[in-house]
C-alpha cells in the first residue's frame, strides 16, 4: 500500500516536470498572428504574416495610427516550415498562430493545387482548423493584405467580419480549413472557396483628397471553384448565391424578383413607379438534391423551400389580398428557379465541375452504379439534365401593406 | 480541611496565594463577639454591596454562626469545607467568610468587575437583524443566548479547563434536538483536554478539531447570539469560553461558509442570489490568480483574441514574469490587508488608500505591474472579503493554486482542485460528513436551504445530516 502510494505520488510529481515550464511563454513576447498569406514566387513559397503590435491597446503608449497596429513579416522557403524559420532571422518574435483567423492563398498556389502546400497548417497544433480560407483573386496574397477599409483596427479582424457577414448575403463563401479538406475528400463533390479581391473605391468628397492616391477596398464577393484542389475558375456573386442555395449553405440573404401584375379589374392606379422589383428576405431555406437515371442520361433534381418576409415591394399590386400574395410567392419562386438554372447551365458548360454535390446524392441513391461512374462523374454531370422546384412562403409583409407607390381606394 | 482557627486559615490562604498583593484578608468582630474574617480578591467584588449587605448586617446582627442566612441579604450563600473549593470560588470573584470556631466557610457572590458594553461585533456587522454581539463575560453571554431561546430544554454544562488559567468553558445545547452522538463526542474531547491555559476559544477549536492539520476549519466561530441560537436549533452544540466573545459551534459543514444570519431575515430571492454569489466568490478567490497565470503562461490559445491582444498590450515592458508579478501582488495584498486590519480604523482607511489606490495606480503607470494582474488580484481579494469567514484558508489555497498554475498550467490548477476537493470530501466534523448535503447527497436540504434559501414556510425540516430526531421544524400554515 505504502509503496503504491509513493509510486502514485512519484507519477504525479513527474507529470509536473513533463508539462514543464519549458512551454511557458510570456504573453508580451508572442507575435500574435491573425492573418497568413501563402504565395509562390520563383518556385519558392512566400509566407506573409500579419502580426499584431498590441501596444496600440494602451492609451498613451505605442503608435495608435492605423498603419502601425500590425506589422507584416515575410519569409521564403521551400515549404511553409522553412518559410516560418526564415522569418526568425528577420523578425524578433516567433509567430503565434493559435489565434489565426484567415489564410489567404495566392492565385498561383491555388492553380498549382493547394493541398500539397498546406500540410504543415494541419499538422502543427498552432493553426486552428477553423481558420477561414480565401483565394486572392487575380494576384498575390500579400497584395490584398494591408488594406483596411473597415472600422476594425486590425485588418485581419476586418476580413474575418466580412466572412462572417456572408451569412447575411450568400453571394460569398465562408469555407474554413477543415471543411475545405472534407470537401476535397468527398467524391462527387468539387470544392469551392471564398475569394478576396482588391477593388477601387468610388471617390467620395473628391476635393478633400490629394490627387493621385487611390482608395482601395476589399471585397469577398464571389467564389473560386476547384477541380480537386486545383483552381478551375471563379464564380460571380449571383452564381455563388445559387450554389449556396443548392448546397443548402445559405442562411438568409435576399431574393429580388419582378413584381407580378394583379388580375384585371383589380388593377389600381400607380404613381410614377418605374422600378418594378420586389425583395424577399430569406429567414430560412432548405434544399434537397436528388438524381435519377433516365436511360443513358442522368436527371438532376433539386427542391428548394424558402421562407421569408417582404422587405421591398415596388409595383402595382395590393399585397393585402391573399391571391396577390400568392402571386408574389410564385414570382419569387420563379426568380430563384431561373437564377439557379442559369448557374447550373453555366457551370455545366464552362467548368464541367459538380460543385453542387449531386454526386453525393447519386452515390447515396445508386451505390452500385456510382462505382462505375465516379471516375468520370464530372463529364456525366456536365451532360445531365436539370430540374428544379421552388416553393416560397411569405410569412410577413412588413409594417405597411400596399406599396407606397399606390394610392388605395381610387 | 478548614481549620477552626481563623489565624491558621489566614496563614494558609496567604501561603496558597503566595502573598499575592490583590488578595484581601480582613479580620473583624461582630457585636455579639464572634471573631470573623473575610477574604476576596480586589477588583472582583462590589465593595458597596459588601459593606452594606454583608459586613453591616453581620457586625450588627449576627448572634450565632448558623443563623448567617437570616442576616445577610444576598441570594447565594454556599457552605464549603474544603480549602481547594474556597480557593476556586475566591478566584472566581466570591467572598469567603470565615468564623472563629466554625469549620464551615461561607461564600457569597457579590462579584462585579468592569465589562465591555454589548456592542455590534465588527467582524459580523449586519444590515438587517440583531446587532448585539457577545462580550468577554461568559455569564452575560449565556444570558444573551437564553434570551434568544427562552426554553427549559436549553442546557448549559460547565467545564473548567486549563491548569493555570482555570477557564470556565460552557457547552450549550437544546435537549431533544441535539445530536447525542455529537454531544457525547464533544464531551469526551473536552474532558481529554489537559493544557495549562485557555486564553481564547481558538485553543479549544484546535484541540477538539477533527483534522487538526487541515487548512480549513471544522469548527464554526461566531460572535452573535442569534447565529448561535440558529445553530443550536439545527442540532449543533455551542461552546462558550470565558474571556472571549467568540463562541464555537460544532459540527461544522462546508456550506455554512456560504450562509449568514441575514439570509434568513431578508427576502428569499435576494438571499439565494447572495448565496450563489458567495459560492462563486469562493472559486474566484481561490482559483482566479492561478488560472490567470496558467492561461497567460501556457494556454494563450484559450484566451479570446481581443482579450489576448489587450493583455499583451498591457504587459508591454513589464519587467517581471507574469507568475512572479502575480505572486508579488498577492503578497502585497496580504500586507495591505494585515496592516489595515490591525490598525485603528481611521488610520487603516489611510493605509488601504495608500496601499490599494496609490500604490496600485503608481505601479501600473510606472509599468512595473500590468493592469490585468492588478484586476485579477483585486478581484480575488474582493471575493475573499465576501466570504470573510473562510478567508484564512482561502489565502493559503490561493498561493498553492497560484504556484501550481505557474509551474504546470491548467494541469496544475486542476490537480490542485482535485486535491482540495478531496480534502473537503474526506473530512468530517464530529461524525458528520463535512460536505453534507452535497457529497452524501440530500436533495431535500440541497434545494431548500443550501445554495438557495427557499421561503421560511418551505424550509420544513432541520438538516438531516445533523439532527437525528425531532426533525420537523414546523407545520407550514398552508400545505
Amino acid at each position: 500500500m505504502n509503496g503504491k502510494l509513493i509510486l502514485l505520488n512519484l507519477f504525479i510529481i513527474l507529470a509536473f516536470f513533463l508539462t514543464g515550464c519549458q512551454d511557458a511563454r510570456e504573453v508580451q513576447e508572442l507575435g500574435i498572428t491573425l492573418l497568413i498569406g501563402i504565395d509562390i514566387e520563383d518556385d519558392k513559397l512566400v509566407l506573409t504574416g500579419e502580426v499584431v503590435d498590441p501596444a496600440f491597446t494602451q492609451p498613451g503608449k505605442g503608435d495608435t495610427s492605423q498603419n502601425n497596429i500590425v506589422k507584416y513579416v515575410q519569409g521564403t522557403g521551400n515549404n511553409i516550415y522553412e518559410a516560418l524559420r526564415d522569418l526568425v532571422l528577420k523578425f524578433d518574435r516567433l509567430l503565434f498562430g493559435y489565434h489565426n483567423k484567415v489564410i489567404i492563398i495566392g492565385e498561383e498556389v491555388a492553380k498549382r493545387g493547394i493541398v500539397g502546400y498546406i500540410d504543415q497548417l494541419f499538422r502543427s497544433r498552432e493553426i486552428r482548423e477553423t481558420s477561414y480560407m480565401l483565394v486572392a483573386k487575380g494576384g498575390k496574397a500579400y497584395e490584398v493584405m494591408g488594406i483596411n477599409s473597415g472600422l476594425e483596427g486590425i485588418p485581419a479582424m476586418h476580413i474575418l467580419k466580412l466572412i462572417q457577414n456572408a451569412k447575411d448575403n450568400p453571394k460569398a463563401v465562408d469555407m474554413n480549413m477543415v471543411n475545405f479538406l472534407r470537401h476535397y475528400y468527398h467524391e462527387g463533390h468539387q470544392t469551392i472557396l471564398g475569394v478576396m479581391e482588391k477593388k477601387k473605391k468610388r471617390r467620395i468628397n473628391k476635393g478633400s483628397q490629394t490627387e493621385g492616391t487611390e482608395d482601395l477596398e476589399l471585397s469577398i464577393l464571389g467564389s473560386a471553384i476547384f477541380n480537386k484542389d486545383v483552381l478551375a475558375g471563379y464564380l460571380n456573386g449571383n452564381d455563388t448565391k445559387a450554389v449556396n442555395y443548392v448546397m443548402n449553405n445559405a442562411r438568409g440573404g435576399t431574393i429580388t424578383f419582378i413584381t407580378p401584375l394583379p388580375d384585371k379589374g383589380e388593377r389600381l392606379e400607380t404613381g410614377t413607379g418605374h422600378n418594378n422589383l420586389s425583395s424577399l428576405v430569406v429567414i430560412n431555406n432548405k434544399s434537397k438534391n436528388d438524381v435519377e437515371i433516365k436511360g443513358d442520361k442522368v436527371l438532376l433534381k433539386t427542391k428548394i423551400r424558402v421562407r421569408g418576409f417582404l422587405e421591398e415591394v415596388v409595383g402595382n399590386i395590393d399585397i393585402a389580398k391573399r391571391e396577390n400574395l400568392r402571386k408574389m410567392e410564385e414570382a419569387c419562386s420563379k426568380a430563384v428557379e431561373e437564377g439557379i438554372k442559369s448557374t447550373v447551365r453555366k457551370v455545366q458548360r464552362e467548368y464541367k465541375l459538380d460543385v453542387f454535390g449531386f454526386g453525393l446524392a447519386f452515390n447515396k441513391k445508386y451505390p452500385q452504379e456510382w462505382k462505375k461512374v465516379k471516375d468520370n462523374w464530372d463529364e456525366i454531370f456536365a451532360e445531365a439534365d436539370f430540374e428544379i422546384e421552388v416553393e416560397t412562403n411569405i410569412i410577413r409583409t412588413g409594417i405597411i401593406n400596399t406599396p407606397i407607390t399606390m394610392k388605395k381606394g381610387k | 480541611m478548614v481549620s477552626k482557627k481563623i489565624s491558621v486559615n489566614k496563614e494558609r490562604l496567604l501561603e496558597i496565594f503566595n502573598g499575592s498583593s490583590d488578595l484581601v484578608v480582613y479580620e473583624f468582630e461582630t457585636n455579639s463577639g464572634i471573631r470573623a474574617m473575610i477574604c476576596y480578591i480586589e477588583g472582583f467584588i462590589d465593595k458597596d454591596l459588601l459593606d452594606r449587605d454583608v459586613l453591616k448586617p453581620l457586625i450588627l446582627n449576627l448572634d450565632k454562626v448558623k443563623h448567617i442566612k437570616k442576616v445577610i441579604f444576598v441570594t447565594q450563600i454556599n457552605e464549603i469545607d474544603s480549602i481547594d473549593q474556597i480557593v476556586h470560588e475566591v478566584t472566581y470573584g466570591k467572598v469567603a467568610l470565615f468564623f472563629e470556631g466554625s469549620s464551615k466557610v461561607y461564600t457569597v457572590e457579590i462579584n462585579k468587575w468592569p465589562k465591555r458594553a454589548i456592542e455590534q461585533p465588527q467582524t459580523e456587522s449586519v444590515v438587517r437583524g440583531p446587532k448585539e454581539g457577545f462580550i468577554e463575560d461568559i455569564v452575560t453571554n449565556k444570558a444573551m443566548l437564553r434570551r434568544k431561546l427562552r426554553n427549559n430544554n436549553l442546557v448549559f454544562e460547565d467545564y473548567l479547563i486549563g491548569k493555570q488559567t482555570r477557564t470556565k468553558v460552557s457547552i450549550a445545547y437544546i435537549k431533544g434536538i441535539v445530536n447525542e452522538k455529537v454531544l457525547q463526542e464533544l464531551k469526551s474531547r473536552l474532558e481529554k483536554i489537559d493544557i495549562d491555559s485557555i486564553l481564547e476559544s481558538g485553543y479549544i477549536e484546535e484541540l477538539i478539531a477533527d483534522k487538526p492539520l487541515a487548512l480549513f476549519s471544522t469548527v464554526t466561530v461566531t460572535e452573535k447570539p442569534d447565529i448561535v441560537a440558529g445553530k443550536l436549533l439545527e442540532g449543533r452544540v455551542a461552546i462558550f469560553t470565558d474571556g472571549t466573545p467568540h463562541v464555537l459551534t460544532v459540527p461544522r459543514l462546508l456550506v455554512e461558509g456560504f450562509m449568514t444570519s441575514e439570509d434568513y431575515y431578508l427576502k428569499p430571492y435576494y438571499s439565494s442570489f447572495l448565496r450563489l454569489l458567495r459560492v462563486l466568490s469562493l472559486f474566484v478567490a481561490i482559483y482566479l490568480p492561478g488560472i490567470a497565470v496558467a492561461l497567460q503562461l501556457y494556454h494563450q490559445d484559450m484566451i479570446p483574441t481581443v482579450l489576448l491582444i489587450s493583455i499583451a498590450g498591457a504587459r508591454q515592458g513589464v519587467p517581471l514574469p507574469v507568475f512572479l508579478e502575480t505572486f508579488v501582488m498577492v503578497i502585497i495584498l496580504g500586507l495591505v490587508r494585515e496592516s489595515s486590519l490591525r490598525l485603528p480604523k481611521n488610520i487603516s482607511a489611510t493605509v488601504s488608500i495608500v496601499g490599494g489606490l496609490i500604490l496600485g495606480q503608481a505601479a501600473v503607470e510606472a509599468g512595473l505591474v500590468s493592469a490585468i494582474t492588478i484586476i485579477v488580484v483585486s478581484a480575488s481579494a474582493i471575493t475573499e472579503f465576501i466570504i470573510a469567514e473562510l478567508a484564512p484558508s482561502i489565502i493559503i489555497y490561493r498561493l498553492i493554486i497560484l504556484f501550481l498554475g505557474g509551474v504546470a498550467g491548467l494541469y496544475g490548477t486542476t490537480c490542485g482542485f482535485v486535491v482540495i476537493t478531496m480534502g473537503f470530501v474526506s473530512a468530517d466534523s464530529f461524525g458528520v460528513p463535512y460536505t453534507w448535503p452535497i457529497a452524501p447527497k440530500d436533495w431535500q436540504d440541497l434545494k431548500s436551504d443550501t445554495f438557495l434559501r427557499l421561503p421560511i414556510w418551505k424550509n420544513i425540516f432541520r438538516p438531516k445530516g445533523i439532527v437525528k430526531k425531532n426533525i420537523r421544524r414546523q407545520i407550514p400554515p398552508w400545505r
